[in-house]
């Protein structure tokens, strides 16, 4: 008697998985492989053309080490990473609270011009903050002079100390919007009774966004953040690319920027690869702690 | 119903991974037709030129179809196919450009010999294409870069590059161009008290004109090609510490924006700087008068172009010239018709589409077909005291994380903004050269 349904669910496991074998496919031929192969490639010294490709181990790596632009590029990878990440997030949450929780007037105009950064094309974006930025006659150092404030008027671009915050504002005004809207959508299923009942009891909204909305939304919260993490390392790699190039000397150089200097301008492929393994294993690491340290029973309404 | 479900997403999934893995190479098998083909890249000079060429060579051989890849980047276009074997008959393309594509193909010996080219008549003339070419454009460097007598790549256009600035300021000043670092930084003093700035740089990286000249300016041939070659604890000589000493004291006197606009971005500003009289020099090549025609000027504006001035009076000076090349890669398949129409671009033919945008080839007679303002560049080659100075830092084997052309270009925008001094500029070049020379030999 067992034998109709087994057979029916077998035929169902074929069905699944020939809907599945197209993009199982595409992912192994486009995801698995080349991955795997960046880590075969990082034990290799290689030109990128040339069939002359020599063994050498750990090498690439023990190299790393030694390389100060490399440490260079890493700090500022990680320093982008604590500072967008946190002023990002920071600023979404409050002001997706503000937006769902108090009655402004223009609201959806605010959530358009927030959100429309996250569609703009990054090269769009390094060419606004580029005019932004330019010290002769640019917005900002052009507001400064007006208000008489001559004195914290910046070479903002050419700065060492200053370009890697520079390209790091530039991040924050891209991404704001788009995980604003996220929070919002994640705070209006709140039921509002929760806040009713709260504010009868005198919270004050600081109170209730820590005690209620927080909480409640810091699954999403955690999802988002691990997404973010992964998505800034790339953003930081092209905003780096268009609006600096790395420079000036090296000082706005993140790793991915510095893996592709090496891998295709200073034909040292495999030693770009080892690059490719260390950012894998540091985003890698990076998730891993975002989700270690957010973990929380989840609550719910 | 549902095997025919399964078959159609096992087609739909090998449709996918063989329009990925089918691509034509390029070789007809069927007609007798060789096809060529060709990339370049789309510099200064249009792509027009290359379209005229190519139609000209196939109304002569009916029996060779060329097929022309052109664009701006022509290196991310060819790279990949590249990788994967299919490589290109013929490429147009110089050194020194970011992909240093041309660099990596002869650090890797995947190029052609191309000596035969030379010795080969121009198709349809008499004259070998060797003959033709003007003396010391070929047997540098960069045309026989493992020093081998062997010529690997052809140079195809060259110009010279050097300090540009405004003649039409110059003549309303009633200043001289100096003719020395002396009189250059006493000059730099004077536009000081106009409020005009001695120097600066569309980017660091073009810093490699002033430099090659200058290391040959203080320390003579023989010297360049040691620092070029990385001769042991050559940039602790006293002559590449004259070069460090005059470079940083003339940094000195950079455009205070020159490091803010340094970048892909924004380098035209520091470009424009010169136009609106607001900085003196620039290091430059010709191809700045067709990048800016479109710009604003100062009244009275007109390009001017000076070789560095001579470290003593009366000192021999070098002008770097920039040679863009053409080259075969040993990948590709049809060499035999490759080389032929490398030869043909010799041809007064070719020579004459190519000059009329201003791509000026380095054939002997050449000048009388450029354009005023053009010649009038080309006339610094004239000056009995000054020679053309080709090539760049010889080509090793890749060391991982070593690039000698970043660590004395792009530590000038630390030089400038005082976060490095000129002492760590020595060291780490030292280390550079240090690390390529063990790699080299």
């Amino acid at each position: 008697m067992a034998r109709p349904a087994e057979r029916g669910r077998r035929g169902n496991g074929l069905f699944v998985l020939a809907c599945l074998l197209p993009a199982l496919v595409l992912f192994v031929v486009f995801m698995i492989v080349p991955t795997v192969n960046v880590f075969r490639m990082s034990f290799y010294t290689w030109s990128g053309f040339s069939p002359d490709m020599r063994f050498v181990g750990l090498e690439n790596f023990t190299r790393l080490l030694d390389d100060e632009q490399f440490v260079r590029a890493f700090q500022n990878t990680v320093a982008l990473l604590v500072v967008v990440t946190v002023v990002t997030m920071g600023m979404a949450l409050f002001l997706a609270a503000i937006m769902t929780r108090q009655k402004l007037r223009g609201r959806s105009l605010y959530r358009f011009i927030l959100y429309v950064p996250s569609v703009l094309s990054v090269v769009v974006i390094a060419a606004v903050f580029s005019a932004l930025y330019d010290q002769e006659n640019g917005l900002i150092n052009g507001t400064l002079q007006a208000l008489s404030l001559d004195g914290l008027r910046q070479i903002w671009l050419g700065d060492q100390q200053l370009v890697l915050w520079s390209v790091a504002i530039a991040m924050v005004w891209q991404s704001l919007g788009y995980y604003m809207v996220l929070y919002m959508s994640g705070m209006s299923s709140i039921p509002e009774s929760l806040y009713e009942a709260s504010a009868l009891d005198g919270a004050s909204a600081g109170r209730q966004f820590f005690a209620i909305t927080l909480p409640l939304i810091w699954q999403n919260l955690r999802t988002t953040l691990t997404f973010f993490v992964m998505s800034a390392v790339n953003l930081s790699f092209v905003l780096v690319r268009a609006m600096t190039g790395g420079g000036p000397d090296g000082s706005s150089e993140v790793l991915l920027s510095y893996m592709y200097k090496q891998a295709y301008t200073n034909s040292s492929y495999g030693y770009g690869m080892a690059i490719g393994v260390v950012i894998f294993a540091f985003s890698f690491l990076v998730s891993l702690l975002v989700s270690r340290a957010t973990r929380r029973e989840p609550l719910q309404f | 119903m549902r095997r025919s479900l399964i078959l159609a997403s096992a087609v739909t999934a090998l449709g996918l991974l063989t329009a990925c893995g089918a691509d034509g190479g390029g070789s007809d098998a069927g007609s007798s037709k060789t096809t060529l083909s060709v990339a370049a890249l789309e510099g200064g000079y249009g792509r027009d030129m290359y379209t005229q060429v190519i139609q000209a060579y196939e109304a002569k051989h009916p029996d060779v179809d060329v097929q022309l890849q052109i664009s701006k980047s022509i290196e991310d276009e060819i790279t990949p196919n590249m990788k994967a074997g299919r490589f290109p008959d013929v490429v147009v393309l110089g050194q020194g450009r970011k992909a240093a594509l041309t660099e990596t193909l002869i650090k890797d010996k995947a190029l052609e010999d191309l000596t035969p080219v030379l010795q080969a008549k121009v198709p349809g003339e008499d004259r070998t294409v060797g003959d033709k070419l003007i003396d010391g454009i070929v047997g540098n460097l960069n045309t026989n870069p493992y020093g081998d007598g062997k010529t690997y790549t052809m140079p195809m256009y060259y110009a010279p590059t050097g300090l540009f600035y405004n003649k039409g300021l110059f003549d309303k000043k009633g200043w001289k161009v100096p003719a020395t670092w002396d009189e250059l930084f006493a000059l730099g003093e004077t536009a000081k008290k106009d409020g005009i700035s001695l120097f600066t740089y569309p980017t660091a990286g073009y810093l490699d004109s002033y430099f090659f000249a200058l290391l040959a300016d203080v320390g003579g041939e023989q010297f360049y090609t040691d620092v070029m070659t990385y001769k042991q604890n050559v940039w602790q000589t006293p002559q590449a510490r004259q070069a460090l000493d005059l470079t940083t004291k003339l940094l000195k006197y950079a455009a205070p924006t020159t490091v803010g606009y340094a970048n892909e971005q924004d380098f035209t500003k520091n470009q424009q700087s010169i136009l609106d009289n607001k900085t003196l020099f620039m290091p430059n090549g010709t191809w700045i008068v067709g990048e800016m025609k479109d710009a604003p000027r100062a009244d009275g504006f007109a390009w001017g172009l000076t070789p560095l001035p001579a470290v003593t009076a009366g000192g021999k000076r070098y002008i770097t010239t920039s040679v863009e090349s053409v080259w075969v890669p040993s990948g590709a398949k049809n060499k035999d018709a490759a080389k032929e129409f490398v030869a043909y671009l010799y041809s007064d033919e070719a020579a004459k589409i190519f000059a009329k945008s201003n791509a000026v080839q380095p054939i002997q007679g050449i000048a009388s077909s450029l354009t005023e303002e053009n010649a009038a560049f080309y006339q610094v080659y004239e000056d009995a005291s000054v020679t053309a100075l080709v090539g760049g830092f010889a080509s090793t084997a890749p060391v991982e994380g070593v690039d000698i052309k970043a660590t004395l270009f792009d530590t000038a925008n630390s030089i400038i903004s005082g976060d490095k001094t000129e002492d760590q500029w020595q060291a780490a070049l030292n280390d550079a050269s240090e690390k390529l020379r063990q790699a080299g030999s």
